[in-house]
């Protein structure tokens, strides 16, 4: 024994003194730096996260004027303390050395990413020259904001005070506008976000193309785990093995694009064999004779045809839902725009969700409870003649005319139809990673008398903008408080800097109230400091400041289910009948299906795939791809290919290939996973990756780009989402 | 004393990596670098009878953890509570623990020149916080506590709901990281993966690690005893600041 330790103290002594040999010099004499910040003087403050939208809590560590470490914030209502891995990383976006640092005006050509520095002053005076201009020449409607994310708001506003009812954000027509609309018209109102999905109580949980998991909104995937662990059952509609459908009960490889005839045969068990709820659909139901009618020949053999799923197993998931009614979770989805049926296939989903009279009840789709929050005294809007541009409300009846259709505004700038479209304000949002058909919106582009674009990254839109505008990240900059009615218990979260802004970068608060004071619309923003803007928002609701900043967030009590409902929370259904509208008189008078009806989909040829795309947990977007941590952990996305069609195409597994789309376009290499996992009729990638900014020196040409190759979509004709899914590749090898 | 274990329940992982992201932020483990990662077993089986997990794996804290045996400087220790460290002072980067471990737990840290691997944030357990990984854990799939106290959750989940731990027939060090969940979530992933017999660290990193700088820093003597001898004194408080590095 006293030999070892003789041994050891000659190691530890030879090893300190090679270093100090070695040139380390006095680091030697002391302990090397473990690694750990704990130590350190670190101030806790309290905040909610942008890496997402799910804007969970977060506690930002502070030393010495630099952001260490970001935290969950067990004091949110919502996510409790748990951060997923793109919240970790705040601060690497935070420091992110590529980050946009001074207004900057282009040099070049548009797209070739030149630029020089300018002054606030100058940028900001541009930008109201410029607009002023625009306004005076074509009307004020000329000008078309593209924004998204929380301070989008304040742009909103700008832009409306300025006269304008052209903005559109990717969040409907990309993304879960159908599904929003779908139930709307079902139920009286959509779901918002975060969903007020009741994971807590359910038993049976269903998710259609959802991957939750690789999809991640922290407090969802809590939820779902908890399920899962209470016993819950789960049922995952998906062409892929996702990591769900490897938890699932029942997983169901559905051909894509057929989603409709399996809900539709869903239906026609449930009410044959009298499993759906029926005392629900009598008391707050319209149209049932009319749906009972409707799915009659939709049997579960009608849909094995179609769908590729076999009779017994969609029969088997139907009576599952009807032993597990009400408390059946059927998840509405996000990203819904597929197919170009998107919002009937949300109607179908919806009226399953009433059939199995979840929707209010402990276990589905619980009730908002409003937040009545303060509102801002503004002057009135100036209202639009000419209307807006993009056909919402108009062309396509029942888009939303609050968030707008993104492919409504870019085929608006290029034909100028109904009126030209001269200037684009970009905030916070990528066009050419969000929308599809990318050459019409290089084109578009192209023929704008003005780009400007304000936002944190340089990603692939700024190297085509004349006015480059630096927004400070969400980790320096107040927002629009977070205000929640689609939770258990309501609640009210702050955004709140943590951080001065670095370089020269400004918050998106500040920059719309500076360009509203140049524009002479100051009225429109009644407050001087963002402290007094929170503080008129949330006066009414009994909080301080002073609490709500120090904890993060605030929670109220909520009337979730139906049974808890005041006649203060208006109607049950908001609909026209006052009732769930089953069959939809409103879609019927403006000459669609009144109950959704299956459309056969086009497969793809032969040699082809569809081209499916989803998420990796941690990156969001085309938004992460440049942070360094997350860079580290998930570099490039694969493409998903069945065992046997690489077999057939003679290609192996992590082999770099090109796709090739139906119109020529081919992608940036990708490496291949091959899998049993997947469908043979399609391929899958996660979004986000090949992105085609230079300024990106991470992001730059890794992975394939998905929105590269949708150069195609089906645009729904009730509320005008861009289905993207019709997009069929061939696979190539890639050159050595 | 406290037994510290951790159990992860393989039903709620979804493999996210949130574990890796907040292990790296709080101890700022260099990019590339990593004390817990999450394995994905990939999926298995043929189309549509299928299954895939995910392993998260890290330091098992190990009933006898062959890096300690490996480790020539005693700087891998393991302490009562069942926790093994790694002295900073004393580790000289050798890396035959990364070596030794079956469970591919360690790596040299190119920020420190040493071996680094997780040590279920002992600073924060300190401070009465739970490990950063479990803290943010979005599935909370993770479960870290005292396998000595009988009302804990950690206690329950080995003991009465027969978490496994994850060994193989060559490999049975008594690791401390236990994984739960319902069958069709455990099975594939235990099936997946193997701990690795220990291995002997390859006669070029010996080189690389321990005999160069163990060269380089006795240039000048011509034995190493003279060197043991140089380095006494030095560390007796009488460094002799003549000796140079050449190289």
């Amino acid at each position: 024994m006293a030999g070892e330790i003789t041994r050891r103290e000659f190691v530890k002594l030879t090893a300190g003194a090679g270093a100090a040999l070695g040139g380390a010099g006095a680091a030697a004499a002391e302990t090397p730096r473990t690694g750990w910040h704990g130590d350190e003087r670190v101030t806790q403050l309290a905040s909610n996260c942008e890496m997402c939208f799910w804007r969970c809590g977060i506690l930002a560590h502070v030393a010495d004027g630099k952001v260490v470490r970001i935290a969950g914030n067990p004091a949110h209502p919502l996510t409790r303390g748990r951060l997923c891995a793109r919240g970790n990383a705040g601060a690497e976006l935070l420091y992110d050395p590529d980050r946009l640092k001074y207004p900057m005006v282009r040099t070049g050509a548009r797209g070739e990413g030149k630029f020089e520095r300018v002054s606030w002053d100058h940028a900001l005076d541009l930008f109201a020259r410029r607009l002023n201009d625009i306004k005076a020449q074509y009307g004020p409607e000329s000008v078309a904001l593209f924004p998204h994310g929380v301070a989008a708001t304040f742009f909103a506003t700008l832009m409306k005070a300025f006269g304008t009812p052209n903005r559109a954000e990717p969040s409907f027509a990309q993304c879960r506008g159908a599904r929003d609309v779908g139930y709307a018209l079902t139920f009286g109102r959509d779901l918002g976000s975060p969903e007020p999905l009741d994971f807590e109580e359910a038993k049976l949980i269903i998710l259609i193309g959802s991957h939750l998991g690789e999809n991640v909104f922290t407090s969802q995937i809590t939820a779902f785990a908890d399920a899962l662990s209470r016993g819950a059952r789960l049922v995952v509609v998906d062409p892929r093995f996702s990591t769900a459908a490897a938890k699932a009960d029942w997983w169901l490889p559905i051909r894509p694009g057929t989603d409709i005839a399996l809900l539709l045969a869903w239906m026609n068990v449930l009410i044959e064999e009298g499993g759906y709820d029926e005392p629900y659909v009598q008391a707050y139901a319209t149209g049932f004779p009319e749906l009972e009618a409707h799915v009659r020949g939709c049997t579960p053999e009608w849909a094995e045809a179609i769908t590729e799923l076999p009779a017994r197993q969609i029969r088997d998931t139907a009576r599952a839902m009807a032993d597990a009614k009400p408390a059946v979770l059927l998840h509405p989805g996000r990203h819904t725009s597929w197919y170009g049926d998107d919002a009937q296939r949300a109607r179908a989903m919806a009226i399953l969700t009433a059939l199995t009279g979840s929707w209010g009840r402990k276990g589905g789709i619980f009730f908002p409870t409003a937040v009545k929050a303060g509102k801002l005294a503004l002057p009135p809007f100036p209202q639009s003649k000419r209307g807006r541009a993009d056909g919402a409300g108009t062309r396509f009846p029942f888009a939303s005319e609050d968030q707008g259709l993104t492919n409504g505004l870019v085929e608006a700038t290029l034909t100028a139809k109904p009126y030209p479209i001269k200037a684009w304000v970009v905030y916070g949002q990528n066009v050419l990673e969000s929308i599809p058909e990318r050459q019409k919106t290089l084109r578009a582009i192209q023929q704008l008398d003005f780009v400007a674009v304000v936002d944190v990254m340089p990603v692939e839109q700024v190297e085509y903008a004349d006015l480059v505008l630096p927004e400070a990240t969400y980790l320096e900059r107040y927002d629009v408080p977070h205000i929640v009615a689609t939770a258990k218990r309501p609640f009210v979260a702050v955004r709140q800097p943590v951080i001065e802004p670095l370089h020269e970068s400004k918050p998106g608060w500040w920059i719309a109230k500076q360009m509203a004071r140049r524009l002479g619309l100051d009225a429109y923003f009644p407050w001087n400091t963002p402290e007094q803007h929170l503080e008129s928002l949330i006066a009414p609701l009994g909080i301080s400041q002073d609490v709500l900043r120090a904890r993060g967030a605030v929670a109220f009590d909520g009337r979730p289910y139906l049974e808890d409902r005041l006649p203060e929370d208006g109607p049950l259904f908001p609909t026209p009948s006052g009732k769930i509208e089953l069959y939809s008189a409103a879609l019927k008078q403006a000459g669609f299906d009144p109950l959704p009806r299956y459309t056969p989909i086009v497969d793809p040829p032969l040699g082809s795939f569809r081209l499916l795309d989803g998420r990796t947990p941690v990156h969001s977007f085309a938004r992460t791809q440049n942070n360094a941590l997350l860079d580290s952990l998930v570099a490039e996305n694969e493409l998903w290919i069945s065992v046997a069609a690489a077999r057939g195409l003679g290609l192996r597994d992590a082999q770099r290939v090109v796709l090739e789309n139906q119109d020529g376009v081919r992608s940036l290499p990708v490496r291949l996973r091959v899998t049993e996992g997947i469908r043979r009729d399609c391929v899958f990638m996660a979004h986000g990756f090949g992105q085609q900014s230079r300024l990106l020196c991470r992001a730059w040409r890794r992975g394939a780009s998905d929105t590269q190759l949708m150069t195609r979509v089906q645009v729904d004709p009730i509320m005008g989402a861009t289905g993207m899914r019709v997009n069929f590749v061939r696979i190539l090898p890639a050159e050595a | 004393m406290p037994r510290y274990a951790m159990v992860i329940d393989l039903t709620r992982c979804v493999g996210c990596q949130a574990c890796t992201a907040a292990c790296n932020k709080e101890w700022n483990v260099p990019l590339g670098f990593a004390r817990t990662r999450v394995h994905a077993t990939g999926v298995i089986g043929t189309f549509p009878e299928l299954a895939s997990g995910f392993r998260v794996a890290q330091c098992n804290q190990c009933d006898k953890p062959s890096c300690v045996a490996a480790c020539p400087t005693g700087a891998t220790r393991q302490s009562d509570d069942g926790i093994v460290h790694i002295d900073r002072g004393v580790c000289i980067g050798c890396g035959y623990c990364v070596e030794a471990c079956p469970y591919d737990a360690r790596y040299i840290s190119p920020a420190l020149n040493q071996a680094d691997k997780c040590d279920f944030c002992s600073a924060r357990l300190e401070r009465g916080l739970q490990p950063a990984c479990v803290a943010t854990c979005t599935a909370h799939a993770k479960y870290f506590g005292d396998l000595e106290d009988t009302t804990g959750e950690v206690f329950h989940l080995v003991y009465d709901n027969g978490a496994k731990r994850f060994e193989s027939r060559e490999v049975s060090i008594g690791p401390n990281v236990f994984y739960t969940g319902r069958k069709q979530d455990v099975a594939p992933v235990l099936a997946s993966f193997a701990p690795h017999p220990p291995r002997a660290p390859a006669s070029r990193e010996v080189w690389a690690r321990v005999l160069k700088p163990l060269v380089l820093a006795g240039v000048g003597a011509t034995f190493v005893g003279q060197a043991v001898a140089f380095f006494y004194q030095l560390a007796t408080g009488e460094p002799d600041h003549q000796h140079k590095e050449t190289d």
